[in-house]
């Protein structure tokens, strides 16, 4: 029998798929977008994830843990399915990628100016392809120790404490700002990720709890989110954020060694770890779905989506054209989130009302 | 071999040959230590550089290199020009402004260095009184070579609080915050050695007026909390039957308080200090405890007395570097902290500050 995912792994692993270089211009987002005390826009965004990964806790409940595509196949043919398939394998390959190239060009920029990008993410890549054909369980198994040589760094935080103000948060809440829809998007995709968990539903028992698992590492989350934002807004005057690139890359740089200086550029290869997560479950689940299209070698057809996707990531070559594109795909998967449960919930009822009544 | 092992093979030697593709060899590059920025009569910026030297061929241990240009990056490319080094920023230390462009203003020279991914947001800030060229250029003998020199100078005063740290991440953080000034510390040339002159102080980023060397430690504590500093006073001009004290592991704390009565703010500083007395030359015996109280109540009147002095220059000057604004704008909503021009408000602020000093222990002797 295979082996079932226990609700510690599931939420690590939920945890390690949001978090991502979004993290990086969070503060810069925040201060933006909302001014003056901006890390308390981290909650109302958190708060509507919340309700997306009950309205996901329904279709587990409604389905009893069937898997998606066993619930929409029962109703839908798949004529009209599979070209719905092809979507969500485009969207979430694509979205894959782009972060890792996303990645590697803010790492290049960092360290290697010369050096092509594109060998950097030929390596991850490959990193990511042998991750990619393990079971799940495993890659929940790997995403735990990632967990563990990356969850260290929240102690980093210490060293802001001198310089840390309270009378620079300011008691003014969301003042000196101008939102944008786009910014408060950005917010929302730094926590996107967590629509995942559908994908998990046939790898959950009774035991796993899923769907509080998958709450427990929205929480990890957003409790990490918010206390790096909370220091970033004591640290440095709201005005100031606005106008850094990447403001908890220079957090990171500020910790200054007697022996080491550059320390951004060895706590950036950190990162890599959730990046090498995050990729690898957008990827995983693009398989998942192509498998429903094309049932071959599992093996061949991650290698398939990985070349895909690598030779897609050709095309926007700059870091201001993939972050463009990633906020594109950004919008999609938000219509995923929110749309998919709800048909997944719609079609449940309706076969649920037949089965009724062909019972009567 | 199995085909496993080829491969993972394969893997380590493809991730450690990537590093090749952009490589940095010690021997053939220039670490940038210090770097000086002056303000020449026609406009143009003398850009001067201080490398440290490691080949055991050549007998000087610095390399200094100077140029003429429009901005920092454009003298670093004619710079590279004189020399076979690969110029690099990374570790980059020290920046010495002299008089000429902090009055002008250097923010367009600290955004060159913000933008620049490779150097660090602790790079000190340091302000000449004179040429930061001839500064820099100049070697002194019995000291170490002259950016380390600075430095250290600077790092060794700044833990004693007589000058604030400035590092680029605080200079631009008060920079951007509207309730509070940058301030840099100051240094001059005195012939055989470099010694600190002050504070500078700074209006929107233009050198604005100087805080006398004497007074750093009075600023300090009106500027922020700490637990180190040294101050001696002159008691003689104030008191009868005291010279001179000299306090010792001072402790500060500030509080501010804001009321809006009338017109304009009105400010309360308290500041209650810690001090050990590790020289006192005058007729009061410390073991007494009257005496004692009494030596207290003479070191804060003349404590009070120097701050007051001190703020009533700053609001001359019109430079709140002390950060009053940060709690005059808390106090107020953010419609009426906006509609306020803090500049010219700050000179009108009513502040009334109170020292308090206290004597926690005053050596072996009674």
């Amino acid at each position: 029998m295979q082996e079932k995912l226990s609700q510690f792994h599931v939420a690590i692993l939920i945890y390690m798929i949001q978090s991502g270089v979004v993290m990086f211009r969070l503060p810069q987002i925040l201060a933006e977008n909302f001014g003056t005390n901006g890390w308390l826009a981290i909650l109302p965004v958190s708060l509507i994830v919340v309700l997306n990964i009950l309205l996901i806790g329904v279709v587990y409940r409604l389905g009893k843990g069937a898997s998606i595509f066993e619930i929409l196949e029962q109703s839908i043919p798949r004529i009209i399915l599979f070209p719905f398939y092809l979507i969500l394998v485009c969207v979430w390959a694509m979205i894959g990628c782009l972060i890792t190239k996303n990645y590697v060009l803010i790492f290049q920029m960092v360290a290697f100016p010369t050096t092509n990008p594109m060998v950097f993410k030929f390596v991850l890549d490959i990193l990511i392809f042998f991750l990619l054909i393990q079971s799940i369980y495993n890659i929940a198994k790997a995403s735990t120790v990632f967990f563990w040589l990356l969850i260290w760094m929240v102690l980093l935080l210490f060293f802001y404490y001198a310089d840390f103000q309270w009378a620079r948060l300011t008691p003014f809440i969301f003042r000196g700002s101008s939102a944008t829809v786009e910014g408060a998007f950005s917010i929302y995709s730094s926590f996107a990720g967590y629509t995942l968990c559908l994908l998990l539903f046939p790898y959950a028992n009774k035991k796993t709890k899923l769907i509080k698992a998958a709450l427990i590492g929205h929480l990890i989350t957003t409790i990490n989110y918010i206390y790096y934002c909370f220091i970033a807004f004591g640290f440095y005057y709201y005005e100031q954020l606005k106008t850094l690139q990447f403001p908890i890359l220079n957090l990171l740089a500020y910790i200054q060694l007697p022996f080491i200086q550059a320390t951004e550029n060895l706590l950036y290869g950190f990162i890599m770890f959730t990046i090498i997560v995050t990729t690898v479950m957008y990827c995983w689940s693009a398989k998942e779905v192509s498998r429903r299209i094309f049932p071959i070698n599992e093996r061949l057809l991650s290698a398939i989506i990985i070349v895909a996707a690598y030779l897609f990531s050709f095309i926007p070559d700059i870091s201001s054209e993939v972050e463009q594109w990633l906020a594109y795909l950004g919008y999609i998967e938000f219509g995923i989130s929110f749309g998919l449960p709800l048909v997944l919930i719609f079609v449940l009822l309706i076969h649920r009302k037949r089965g009724a009544a062909a019972s009567e | 071999m199995s085909r496993q092992h080829v491969s993972i093979l394969l893997l380590t030697l493809l991730i450690l040959l990537t590093g090749c593709g952009d490589q940095r060899i010690l021997e053939r590059t220039g670490f940038i230590q210090v770097t000086s920025y002056d303000l020449l009569k026609d406009g143009r910026i003398q850009f001067s550089i201080s490398i440290p030297k490691a080949d055991p061929e050549i007998k000087v241990s610095r390399e200094f290199l100077t140029t003429v240009a429009q901005s920092g990056k454009e003298a670093r490319i004619k710079l590279a020009r004189q020399t076979n080094l690969l110029l690099v920023s990374g570790q980059l230390r020290t920046t010495l402004f002299g008089l000429s462009i902090a009055r002008d203003g250097f923010w367009e020279q600290l955004d060159t260095l913000l933008r620049d991914p490779t150097t660090s947001e602790q790079i000190k800030i340091v302000v000449v009184n004179g040429v930061a060229h001839d500064m820099l250029k100049k070697n002194y003998k019995e000291y170490p070579r002259t950016g380390k020199y600075i430095d250290r100078l600077i790092e060794k005063e700044a833990k004693g609080h007589t000058i604030p740290v400035t590092t680029l991440y605080s200079f631009t953080r008060d920079y951007y915050d509207d309730g509070i000034e940058p301030v840099a510390p100051i240094v001059k040339d005195a012939g055989k050695s470099i010694e600190v002159d002050g504070i500078a102080l700074f209006h929107d980023g233009t050198y604005a007026g100087k805080i006398k060397a004497d007074d750093t430690l009075i600023f300090a504590f009106l500027r922020e909390n700490f637990k180190h500093g040294e101050i001696s006073l002159d008691l003689a001009k104030h008191t009868k039957e005291s010279k001179t004290v000299m306090l010792s592991s001072l402790n500060s704390l500030r509080k501010m308080d804001i009321s809006h009565k009338g017109e304009h703010a009105n400010v309360n500083i308290d500041i209650s200090l810690k001090v050990s007395v590790v020289e006192y030359i005058g007729e009061l015996s410390l073991g007494n405890k009257a005496h004692r109280h009494k030596l207290e109540q003479q070191i804060s009147e003349i404590l009070t007395h120097r701050a007051t002095r001190l703020i009533q220059y700053l609001q001359e000057k019109k430079v709140d570097s002390i950060g009053v604004g940060i709690y005059v704008r808390n106090s107020m909503t953010y419609r009426a902290w906006k509609k306020l021009d803090w500049y010219e408000e700050f000179p009108h602020v009513n502040i009334q500050c109170k020292v308090k000093a206290k004597i926690k222990d005053y050596g072996f002797r009674r």
